[in-house]
């Protein structure tokens, strides 16, 4: 076994526990960084505070928009970045963001093979399956595989497109509407679009069928 | 392909194409400073003084062991210090300095 295939958790955070040895390090690095004003004092809590805004309903807000407003839908699809900002989301990297359409005829997935390059600015924190090896090895050599182990069947006259993210160059991935839609509000919509969804490891969710609706 | 040769042209974090097994659907929640060391490298970027491609070169040059035994943000701050050194923003000295001071707070003794 490679070992990259760990699986490291944390130790939890019980509060008073004393803190291991990097993240002394990582508290060091950061006080001596504002001693010599190299960062600013409150610099590292705003940008937690920028960060825990940063999750996938945010995604799915911008997905559900471009469901319903096909003006935006052309403006995301053709500068990913400048449509978010658009959307009121700065960005914290010089990094551009493409967003990748699912259709009828293409299935867009997203990887990174490198690292753990992510369209964070719109999703958060990538989940620890993106960062292991198996997801980063497999994905570009047998997205099918990979696909169906989520539970996701591509038919076969369905092409796959697989990109990998790089520092300069991130992806987030438009899933289609789901049909049965569209009676549904922007904000039922975006209620359908999972953070696997935009990854495209997964379709959006189907509506609930409303049994008692008449 | 000769060993040798793989390892010249395969970085170690390099994994794509690579044989692997099943998908580990894995996520745990990040810990607080696992949080703070993320908010530091996008701070560090803003000011230009370490940038995406930095950072990844960083761990990379960390060496295949410390990439294999090291947790994710264990490597990335890892990668910061010496960046850091490097650029001479920090020296040794003192981050060695301020960590004693750091877990003195917490009643530990160095080492």
């Amino acid at each position: 076994m490679n070992p990259h295939d760990h699986n490291h958790a944390p130790a939890p955070d019980t509060g008073d526990a004393k803190p291991g040895y990097y993240e002394i390090m990582e508290t060091s690095v950061r006080e001596l960084l504002v001693e010599k004003q190299v960062i600013g004092a409150d610099e590292i809590r705003r940008m937690l505070e920028v960060m825990d805004s940063r999750t996938p309903a945010l995604g799915a807000k911008i997905v559900a928009r471009a469901w319903v407003d096909s003006g935006f839908r052309t403006r995301l699809l053709a500068n990913g970045r400048a449509a978010c900002e658009e959307f009121g989301i700065s960005f914290f990297e010089d990094t551009q963001l493409m967003v990748l359409e699912n259709t009828d005829q293409v299935h867009n997935l997203i990887v990174c093979t490198l690292c753990s390059c992510y369209p964070r600015e719109i999703l958060g924190l990538p989940p620890d399956w993106y960062k292991l090896k198996p997801y980063r090895a497999r994905a570009v050599k047998e997205p099918r595989a990979v696909l169906a182990e989520f539970g996701t069947v591509i038919p076969d006259d369905v092409e796959i497109r697989v990109s990998d993210s790089t520092a300069m160059l991130r992806y987030l991935v438009l899933p289609q509407r789901p049909k049965g839609t569209e009676n549904l509000s922007e904000e039922q919509l975006a209620s359908l679009v999972t953070r696997d969804a935009m990854i495209g490891v997964v379709r959006a969710n189907a509506p609930e069928t409303k049994e008692k609706s008449r | 392909m000769t060993q040798t040769e793989d390892l010249l042209k395969r970085l170690p974090t390099e994994m794509g194409g690579l044989d692997a097994g099943p998908i580990q659907r894995v996520e745990h929640q990040y810990a607080p400073w696992e949080k703070r060391c993320h908010a530091l490298a996008n701070v560090l970027d803003i000011h230009k003084i370490v940038s995406t491609e930095e950072k990844r070169r960083g761990v990379e040059s960390l060496g295949a062991e410390m990439v294999g035994k090291l947790t994710y943000y264990e490597r990335w701050i890892a990668a910061f210090a010496n960046i850091l050194f490097q650029k001479q923003i920090l020296t040794p000295e003192e981050l060695a300095r301020k960590m004693e001071e750091v877990e003195a707070r917490h009643g530990k003794s160095p080492g």
